[in-house]
């Protein structure tokens, strides 16, 4: 078991095109479960196979237990893998499958045999140790998958989007069952996935990457709470967060016709970073609504009803002229209808606050 | 071929009396094939018939009214005659060698064929080239321009270390052949083989690397178990093909010297047209096709395999 740090890692594909992975500094701790998530293209694949050492570190340096790995091959990594089409060898059965590991690092037959029935017991694929992975199905691939990478006892687990091939209920007990067993075997793990879910449920911290550049890291509560940037308030919650563009006013902002007043908390902090519009956030759980009539609060048309039967989202645009799209969260049952006028308050004191120019939190 | 017969009989369809899938049915959609059938009959099968006629005869073209029937005298003599077991055993090294070899050099080159290095596309190009020459242009090439024991390009660069007066073709007759026919089958060996080794998962190759194989093992381990019915596939193919070869022989040695580079098919030849013994060759060409048959039965199964996908565990 190890720590992992990216120390200023860097990945250029082509010479003179934008890096793949930009500086990416990331410090992980023995035994943690760490995330890496961000949309198609962001660079989570290959930060992970710099770290697997299946692509060059162009800059920069990667450390495994506090061992750079500049240089240093695959198999002398310690490292296990899991990919995302799982990469069985077609022409192994699962219990010569799962024991490929051990063989290539000259264990003795008789404690490879006795690992892989281990393993197998644990994973459930007793019964399929002499079969060919052609002859399973997805999920009983992916846990041979999982039990190759297992009966190693390697310092870092690495898992490139291990779910993506299953269907989503057995994708979700699958989440469960790989973070638990992470857990219990207390080994330091780096998973890739694009799926937000599944990086704020399994992950003791997440990166967030776009464009090879790492946005944050922080725990999944943190990332919620307090995104970094107008990027990660959008990536990170579904519905995303509602995000507006608005001009700075006495009493907060100014939204369309009406005005909405913002905590002193909030106003001193923009003032503070001297600026005349302000990028506001409000997630859809974030407001209270109110009919028409009541009068406060900005108005908005609801347009479709997302009815989810614990709540409800409503999908609105706001009478500022624009339509601008607004997304509220609202208990079940709420009785909204398409086409209905509602007054939307924000309920909360912790709206997010970001720069326009920059995107940056204030 | 045995996938019906196993199949449980329950699952076979019955057939209906008229209609799609009707025996009358079958017959329309055969029948224009027909034609087709009956010329490959004449062509194929009569002269085999004839041959087999040919056999049972007493027949030197020399000796007019030699001609009369001796029943399987012919057949003891092919299986007495110590030439014709010579010429046997040289088909045998002669095909099971050029494969061989040409599947090594084969396997060779294509590995280097399946990295990146610069002028890949060129390199490749002049490997393919020896597979598109001509086989008795590339045999009198051989003969000629590299194993003359005079002008020959070999004992020329031979020639410094005192080595530069063999004759080649007289002195290794079957192996001078050979050599031939392995520089112009290699080619085809290193095409097959390349187009198994781009065809690898790159996934599992670098599933193989992270845990923990070095480049042999990756090679042992992944490669060829994946590479087995390309290398098959080559064996069978290249076997149909060089144990008929005909061009080589007879331009580089004539069978020659003696029958020391002779296979079964020029040796027949050789037999028929130069020693005009008709009913003899007639009698070694019926036992070649019954032992090619044979052979081929087996070599038949083997590609089978390699296409239908299915592996014995
Ligand atoms: N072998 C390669 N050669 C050149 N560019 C590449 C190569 N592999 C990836 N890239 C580029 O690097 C960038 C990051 O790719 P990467 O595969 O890491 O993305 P990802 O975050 O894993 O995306 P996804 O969620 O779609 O898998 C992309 O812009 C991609 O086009
Ligand atoms: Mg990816």
């Amino acid at each position: 078991m190890a720590e992992v740090e990216f120390d200023q890692a860097s990945r250029i594909y082509t010479a003179g095109a934008k890096p793949a992975v930009n500086r990416l500094d990331l410090e992980i701790d023995d035994g943690e479960f760490v995330v890496l998530v961000g949309p198609s293209g962001s660079g989570k694949s290959t930060a992970l196979r710099m770290l697997a050492g299946l692509e060059e570190i162009d800059g920069g340096q990667i450390r495994i237990g506090g061992r750079n790995m500049v240089g240093v091959p695959s198999r002398d990594r310690d490292i296990a893998m899991v990919f995302q089409n799982y990469a069985l060898y077609p022409n192994k059965t699962v219990g010569e499958n799962m024991a490929f590991p051990l063989k290539m690092r000259g264990v003795p037959r008789e404690e490879r045999v006795t690992k892989v029935k281990a393993a197998a017991e644990i994973l459930g694929l007793s019964e399929y140790l002499d079969r060919k992975p052609r002859a399973l199905s997805g999920g009983q691939r992916q846990r041979v998958a999982m039990g190759r990478a297992i009966v190693r006892e390697p310092q870092v687990f690495l898992m490139d989007e291990p779910l993506s091939n299953l269907d989503a209920k057995m994708r979700v007990s699958t989440r469960t069952e790989i973070a638990a067993m992470q857990r219990r075997l207390g080994v330091t793990t780096v998973y890739v996935t694009h799926d937000q879910v599944e990086a704020m449920t399994m992950g003791d911290r997440v990166a967030l990457l776009k464009d090879g550049e790492l946005q944050q890291f922080a725990t999944p509560a943190e990332l919620y709470d307090k995104p970094a940037n107008a990027f990660v308030a959008g990536f990170i919650g579904s519905p995303a967060m509602n995000l507006f563009t608005l001009p700075v006013s006495e009493e907060g902002v100014r939204m369309g016709s009406s005005e909405l007043a913002l905590p002193r908390a909030l106003r001193s902090r923009i003032a503070d970073a001297g600026l005349s519009t302000v990028q506001l956030g409000i997630r859809p759980e974030q407001w209270s609504v109110g009919s028409d009539a009541t009068g406060s609060g900005v108005k908005a048309q609801v347009d479709v009803v997302e009815e989810l039967g614990s709540d409800a989202f409503l999908y609105a645009h706001l009478d500022d002229g624009e339509q601008t799209p607004v997304v509220v969260r609202t208990g079940g049952r709420s009785g909204a209808r398409r086409g209905d006028q509602i007054a939307l308050t924000p309920t909360s004191e912790d709206l997010h606050l970001f720069d326009p120019s920059t995107g940056e939190r204030v | 071929m045995t996938v019906t017969a196993e199949r449980p009989a329950e699952l076979t369809p019955r057939r209906p009396d008229r209609g799609p899938g009707s025996r009358a049915d079958g017959w329309i959609r055969r029948a224009p094939l027909l034609p087709a059938l009956v010329f490959t009959i004449i062509v194929t099968q009569l002269p085999f018939l004839f041959t087999i006629y040919y056999s049972l005869q007493s027949w030197n073209l020399v000796r007019p009214g030699s001609r009369q029937f001796v029943g399987l005298d012919n057949y003891i003599l092919v299986f007495t005659d110590s030439q014709f077991r010579q010429v046997a055993l040289n088909t045998v090294l002669l095909t099971a060698g050029s494969v061989l070899f040409s599947l090594i050099l084969g396997l060779l080159f294509a590995l280097l064929l399946d990295r990146a290095f610069l002028g890949r596309g060129f390199i490749r190009t002049l490997l393919i080239t020896p597979f598109l020459i001509t086989p008795v242009a590339a045999a009198l090439l051989w003969k000629t321009v590299l194993f003359d024991p005079t002008y020959g390009l070999i004992n020329f660069v031979l020639s410094p270390f005192g080595a530069g007066d063999t004759d080649w073709i007289s002195t290794f007759p079957l192996t001078s052949v050979m050599v031939a026919l392995v520089w112009q089958w290699t080619p085809f060996m290193m095409l097959l083989i390349l187009a198994g080794l781009q065809s690898q998962p790159h996934d599992v190759l670098e599933a193989a690397r992270v845990d923990g194989a070095n480049t042999w093992g990756v090679f042992r381990e992944v490669t060829i178990p994946h590479l087995r019915r390309f290398l098959e596939l080559g064996i069978v193919l290249g076997a149909i093909y060089l144990i008929n070869t005909f061009d080589a022989i007879y331009m580089m040695t004539q069978g020659g010297p003696g029958t020391a580079s002779a296979n079964l098919p020029f040796y027949i030849y050789q037999r028929a047209f130069l020693g005009f013994d008709i009913g003899q060759s007639a009698a070694m060409g019926v036992v070649v096709v019954v032992a090619t048959i044979i052979v081929a039965t087996f070599a038949l199964r083997l590609i089978f395999r390699s296409f239908s996908g299915g592996e014995e565990t």
